[in-house]
C-alpha cells in the first residue's frame, strides 16, 4: 500500500533523508520510530505530497507521489503533529468547509459530517466554536476531517504530542478501531509504549536512513498477523537449563537462542497451538518449568540498542 | 462557489474589523464631503456654480476614496496566507483537494470583495454629486472600475507578500511600502527625469522612459481615467495592461511559492 524506494531529501547543506526504504502492507498499523530529526516528519510530509523528495520514489495506492498529487492526495488522510484548526470556525463549520475541499458532493456532504461529528463524538459540540474545545477535543475534531473523504490510507505524525493520558488511550483505541476497518495506518511517534500496543511491525530511522537492530532487522515485528511466523517464548525454569534446551530442540519447529541456568529463549514456527505443545513436550520430559511466555516491552529494548538512548 | 471563498468571507466577517473598518471608511468619505462643501462655500458662498462644485466634490472623493482604499487594501490581503501558517492550517488546505490556484483565487477574491463592499457601501455618498451636476454615469463609472484594477493589484501584490514572508507582521509591512514605492516613489523618479528633459509639446512630447513610472502609480492611473472619452488611449490603456501584468505576475509568483510552502508549512 505504501511504498518507499531509496528516498532523499536535502535541506540547505544538511540531509533530512538518505535513501530511506520502507514498505507498508494494505491493512497494516506501521510504526516508524527514531530519535529527533531522524526524517520521520520529512517523510510524512513527502508521503502527503507536502513536499517533494531530491530522488527515489514513494507511492501509495500504486499512486506516485510526485506525478500523481491529486490521486494521492484523495486516497491519503494526514495529520501533521501540531494539528491547524480554524479557532473562529464552529465545529460543524469547519467539517463542512473540508467536506467541500475534499470535493465530496454536495447532497452527501451533510450526512458525511453528520457521521463524523458521531464518529468523533462531537455531536454535542457541532456548535461550538473550535477555540472553545479541549486540547483532546481539538485532535479528534482534526482526526474527523482527516476521515472526512475515506481515505485508504493515514498518515500520522506524532498524533499524541501533548494529550493528555486518557486522551492518548482515546487515541489508541480510535487507530486500532479505524485499522480494523480496514484502513492502512503510517504512525510515527516517539511514544514506544503505544506503537508496542497497535503496530503490527516498526521500521526504525535515524538520519534519513533504515536503522538495523542488533539482529540486522530494519523493521521490528511485534504483532505478526500471519499467525505460521516464528514467535520468540522465554521459558523459566527452576534449574538446569542445558537439560531443557536438549529436550526443546528436540521438539519440532523449535529453535533455542539462548540459554542459561534458569531460562531458555526459543524461537516457536506453525500455529499458536504448536506453542502449547510445546509446553507439555518439556514438561512431560521432567522440566521443571516456573514460566512460560513472551519477553516483554521489546520495542524499546531495541530502541535502546540501535539509538543508546532513552526514548522521551 | 469555492469553498475557501465563502469560509475567508465567513470569518472576516466575524473579526470586528469586518464592521468597524466599513464604518470608519463611511465616516471618513462624509467627513472629506462636509470638509470640502464648508471650504468651499466659507469664503465666497454662492459664487460657485453648482457643477463646478460637483466636479470639485467628485475629485476629491475619487482621490481619497482611492487613498483610503489603498490604506485598507493591505490589511485584507497581506496576512491571508501567513495566518495560515501562523495557525498552522496551511498543510490541512494543500493536503486536501483544493489545488493552489483555487486557495490563491480563495483568497484574492475574498479580500477585493471586501473591498468592493466598501466601494459599494460608499455609493451613496458618491452619489450626493449627481445633485450637483458636472459629473456623470461614464465618469463615476470609469473611476470605480479604475480603482477596482489599482486595489486588484494591491491585493495580487500583498498576497504575494503573505506567500512569501511566514509572518503577517512582515508582509504586511512590506505591502505597505510596496504601496508607497508605488505611489510616491515612482512620482519622484518621474519628477527627477522630467527635471533633466527638455519637453516643449506637452505631455505628448515627453519621452516614453521618462512616462514610465508614471504608468506603475494608482494616482496617475486614476488621473488618465479623468480625461475625455475619446483620450482614454493610449494612458489609461497602458497603465491598464501595466497593473493587469503586475497582478498576473504576482499572482504567477504566489502559486509558485504555495507549491513549495510545503517546507514551511
Amino acid at each position: 500500500m505504501i511504498e518507499v524506494s531509496l528516498i532523499q531529501k536535502r535541506y540547505g547543506g544538511s540531509r533530512a533523508l538518505d535513501g530511506f526504504s520502507l514498505r507498508v502492507e494494505k491493512g497494516e498499523l506501521f510504526g516508524l520510530v527514531g530519535p529527533n530529526g531522524a526524517g520521520k516528519t520529512t517523510l510524512i510530509k513527502i508521503l502527503s505530497t507536502l513536499i517533494r523528495a531530491d530522488s527515489g520514489s514513494a507511492k501509495i495506492a500504486g499512486f506516485d507521489v510526485a506525478t500523481d498529487p491529486l490521486a494521492v492526495k484523495s486516497v491519503v488522510g494526514y495529520m501533521p503533529d501540531q494539528p491547524g484548526l480554524y479557532q473562529d470556525m464552529r465545529v460543524r463549520e469547519f467539517l463542512e468547509f473540508f467536506a467541500d475541499a475534499f470535493r465530496i458532493p454536495s447532497q452527501r456532504r451533510r450526512a458525511v459530517v453528520e457521521q463524523a461529528l458521531a464518529d468523533s463524538g462531537l455531536a454535542a459540540r457541532a456548535e461550538s466554536f473550535v477555540e472553545e474545545l479541549s486540547f483532546g477535543m481539538k485532535q479528534r475534531l482534526f482526526l474527523a476531517k482527516t476521515l472526512l473523504h475515506s481515505p485508504q490510507v493515514l498518515l500520522l505524525d506524532e498524533p499524541a504530542t501533548g494529550l493528555d493520558p486518557l486522551a492518548r488511550v482515546d487515541l489508541r483505541d480510535q487507530l486500532k478501531r479505524l485499522n480494523q476497518q480496514g484502513i492502512t495506518i503510517l504512525l510515527s511517534s516517539h511514544i514506544l509504549a503505544d506503537l508496542q500496543e497497535i503496530c503490527s511491525r516498526v521500521a526504525l530511522i535515524a538520519g534519513g536512513k533504515n536503522q538495523q537492530d542488533a539482529a540486522g532487522n530494519s523493521v521490528i515485528e511485534l504483532r505478526s498477523a500471519d499467525s505460521s511466523l516464528p514467535r520468540l517464548y522465554e521459558v523459566g525454569l527452576l534449574q538446569d537449563g542445558e537439560r531443557a534446551a536438549q529436550f526443546a530442540g528436540a521438539f519440532s519447529g523449535v529453535k533455542v537462542m539462548d540459554v542459561e541456568p534458569s531460562r531458555i529463549l526459543v524461537e516457536i514456527s506453525g500455529e499458536p497451538a504448536q506453542a502449547s505443545e510445546f509446553l507439555r513436550h518439556l514438561v512431560i520430559s521432567g522440566v521443571q518449568v516456573v514460566r512460560f511466555d513472551r519477553p516483554p516491552a521489546t520495542l524499546e529494548q531495541r530502541y535502546r540498542e540501535v539509538f543508546g538512548e532513552k526514548p522521551r | 462557489m469555492n469553498p475557501m471563498i465563502r469560509k475567508e468571507l465567513r470569518q472576516r466577517m466575524r473579526e470586528r474589523r469586518g464592521w468597524i473598518l466599513p464604518s470608519l471608511y463611511l465616516l471618513a468619505l462624509c467627513a472629506i464631503i462636509s470638509f470640502v462643501y464648508y471650504e468651499s462655500y466659507k469664503d465666497s458662498p454662492g459664487t460657485q456654480q453648482g457643477w463646478q462644485f460637483g466636479v470639485e466634490l467628485f475629485l476629491t472623493l475619487a482621490y481619497s476614496q482611492l487613498a483610503l482604499l489603498l490604506l485598507m487594501a493591505p490589511i485584507f490581503s497581506a496576512g491571508a496566507l501567513t495566518i495560515e501558517k501562523e495557525q498552522r492550517t496551511l498543510p490541512g488546505l494543500l493536503t486536501s483537494l483544493l489545488g493552489p490556484v483555487q486557495i490563491w483565487w480563495g483568497k484574492f477574491a475574498a479580500s477585493l470583495m471586501f473591498i468592493l463592499l466598501l466601494l459599494v457601501i460608499g455609493i451613496p455618498v458618491l452619489s450626493a454629486v449627481f445633485a450637483f451636476g458636472g459629473v456623470g454615469p461614464w465618469e463615476v463609472g470609469i473611476v470605480a472600475f479604475t480603482t477596482v484594477v489599482i486595489l486588484g493589484t494591491i491585493s495580487a501584490i500583498s498576497l504575494y507578500w503573505s506567500s512569501t514572508f511566514r509572518r503577517s507582521v512582515h508582509a504586511t509591512a512590506v505591502s505597505y511600502v510596496t504601496v508607497v514605492l508605488m505611489t510616491v516613489v515612482t512620482l519622484i523618479i518621474f519628477g527627477i527625469a522630467m527635471s533633466r528633459v527638455r519637453t516643449q509639446n506637452g505631455w505628448h512630447s515627453i519621452p516614453v522612459m521618462v512616462k514610465v513610472p508614471l504608468y506603475l502609480n494608482p494616482l496617475f492611473f486614476l488621473t488618465s481615467a479623468l480625461v475625455p472619452k475619446n483620450q482614454l488611449y493610449p494612458e489609461w490603456f497602458t497603465c491598464l495592461g501595466a497593473f493587469v501584468a503586475v497582478a498576473a505576475l504576482c499572482a504567477v509568483l504566489t502559486l509558485r511559492n504555495l507549491r513549495r510552502s510545503g517546507d514551511v508549512a
